[in-house]
């Protein structure tokens, strides 16, 4: 047998290149949030600044958003758990159903058009009709908030999903289907690995808008969670409670994004990353 | 006179049309157990067509196509196990390593994944693989590819491997050792191999029987080739020659059986 001639990209030995030094991957992250860093402390100086010349009604200081903002998390974390709780249900919920008709849309073409119309009328449908319709149909808040976001969000994963199978490369359907699999195979080895980039890709793509559908829903629909407690804040005309709840929800966006780039980094490490020049 | 027990693929009569262009014209070809049979033609004679047919992808417009006595159009499921293929390109599935790739076949043949992994880890040391067996798609050359992409076939043990041009996309160094290799696997296997190719050299070096099909005209030559044949340089030049002057259309006619 002939010894092999070709070699890997990675190396002629076949090892892969060392890992990158400590000191070069701290370097990297300062490089990342170092402009997000910047970009803070602009904000807060030009807070600083507006609250001399405003009203604290208007601008309060930032130690004074600070102070709002321990307050909140010493005394409001239930209503912080209470929106991640319903937050996590329902975009797992919209995660799987629309992924589901997705998938049912992409392999099964008799069933698509109709699915597609619905998807499609859904998209249509602005979130405030959902939310007064929701008001009207259900008395739980729970549920209100559970269906708000569903059919807010289910679309997104229906549309995205369907266009990753329509993208699937005819060349692996031909490979696969070489070894006569059963249809259940073909779901299995091929389209269900095919589509996690995009179920990913949907749900870092949503994320910071079902945050906000979240809030708004609990705003109109309960009496409990973030939502309630803003508006509440507004109503006694605590302005920095608002930009208490403001700062934690963006820190709060921050780490479920964190989160996300953390199961991307799990779940594609085979796939590599190019660099544009 | 070959018998019917030992014929794997029988093509008798077959009429394959793409609208007005026909690609195939009342075609018979046989291909015998444990022989590899190498199909050349230029673009456009009906080469990959006929492949498309054996593979079962698509039907012939009249004739008789039969993959170890099934049609493999119609009787699609039951060639199951009983073939493999290897294409132009790897067509390897990049969220998969090499072995995992390699032992695809035999999962969706249901095989126990512990049995398939010892499977397929066994047939990329034999093509030469080991050690690259946990490395992803993307951390292998071209020529690696390729190798687990015949790794992947061999696998599940078929009784015919079908190749498409499936050292075509390689320089010529890695294709020369890639096609050795392959060619010395698959006899001491014991499979039949069919293989499409349009590099005549491909067809010198591996082939057991070389048919040379012109567009719409069937079989213009067919060539038996020995290890001698193989091993005499002057004869190996002149089929060269002979292969290449049908191909561009000096040979018309029936079918020149230059058996050794």
């Amino acid at each position: 047998m002939q010894k092999v001639m070709e070699q890997s990209p990675q190396s002629a030995t076949g090892t892969r290149p060392p890992p990158s030094s400590l000191g070069k991957v701290g370097l990297s992250r300062l490089n990342d949030i170092g402009p997000t860093l910047v970009v803070v402390a602009i904000l807060a100086l030009a807070m600083q600044l507006g609250s001399y010349v405003l009203p604290p009604f208007v601008m309060p200081a930032p130690l004074t958003i600070l102070a709002a903002t321990w307050e909140i998390l010493s005394t409001q974390m239930s209503h912080i758990g209470v929106t991640a709780l319903r937050l996590f249900v329902a975009v797992v919920f919209a995660m799987t159903v629309g992924v589901l008709l997705g998938v049912v849309m992409g392999v099964i073409p008799r069933v698509r058009p109709y699915l597609q119309a619905l998807v499609i009328i859904d998209t249509g449908i602005p979130a405030l009709s959902w939310m007064l319709l929701a008001i009207f149909w259900f008395s739980e808040p729970e549920i209100r908030i559970f269906f708000i976001l569903s059919v807010i969000l289910i679309p997104f994963y229906a549309l995205n999903i369907y266009d990753a199978i329509r993208a699937l490369p005819r060349d692996w359907v031909d490979m696969i289907e070489s070894f006569r699999p059963h249809r259940w195979q073909v779901l299995r080895y091929l389209v269900a690995p095919h589509i996690v980039p995009a179920i990913i890709t949907t749900t870092k793509a949503v994320i910071g808008y079902a945050i906000r559908m979240a809030i708004f829903a609990e705003l109109v629909a309960s009496a409990i969670g973030i939502g309630s407690r803003m508006s509440l804040a507004q109503s006694m005309f605590r302005i920095d409670l608002v930009l208490g709840w403001t700062l934690i929800l963006v820190i709060f966006n921050l780490g479920l994004q964190a989160l996300i780039n953390a199961s991307e980094k799990l779940l594609l490490k085979w796939r590599p990353e190019t660099k544009v020049r | 006179m070959i018998s019917p027990t030992d014929t794997i693929i029988e093509l008798r009569g077959v009429t394959k049309s793409f609208g007005t262009n026909r690609v195939a014209d009342n075609l018979d070809l046989l291909v015998q157990r444990r022989e590899i049979v190498a199909l050349l033609g230029q673009t456009g004679a009906g080469k990959s067509t006929v492949l498309n047919m054996v593979m079962g992808n698509i039907p012939a417009d009249s004739g008789t196509v039969r993959v170890a006595g099934h049609d493999p159009y119609n009787e699609f499921i039951k060639l199951r196990g009983k073939m493999a293929v290897s294409f132009q390109t790897d067509r390897l599935l990049p969220w998969r390593t090499a072995v995992e790739n390699a032992e695809l076949g035999l999962l969706i043949l249901g095989k126990p994944t512990a049995e398939a992994r010892e499977i397929a880890t066994t047939w990329l040391a034999r093509v030469n693989l080991a050690g690259a067996e946990n490395r992803y798609v993307h951390e292998l050359s071209g020529g690696m590819r390729q190798r687990v992409s015949l790794a992947r076939a061999l696998c599940v043990d078929p009784e015919l491997v079908l190749l498409d041009e499936s050292f075509s996309q390689l320089d010529h160094v890695t294709s020369m050792a890639l096609r050795a290799d392959f060619a010395k696997l698959v006899r001491e296997f014991g499979k039949t191999c069919l293989f499409v190719t349009h590099r005549i050299d491909d067809a010198l070096e591996m082939a057991d029987r070389i048919l040379v099909l012109k567009p719409g005209a069937g079989v213009g030559l067919e060539l038996v080739m020995t290890p001698e044949m193989r091993a005499d340089s002057a004869t190996v030049h002149e089929l060269h020659d002979r292969i290449a002057g049908t191909m561009e259309g000096s040979e018309a006619g029936q079918p020149d059986l230059a058996r050794a």
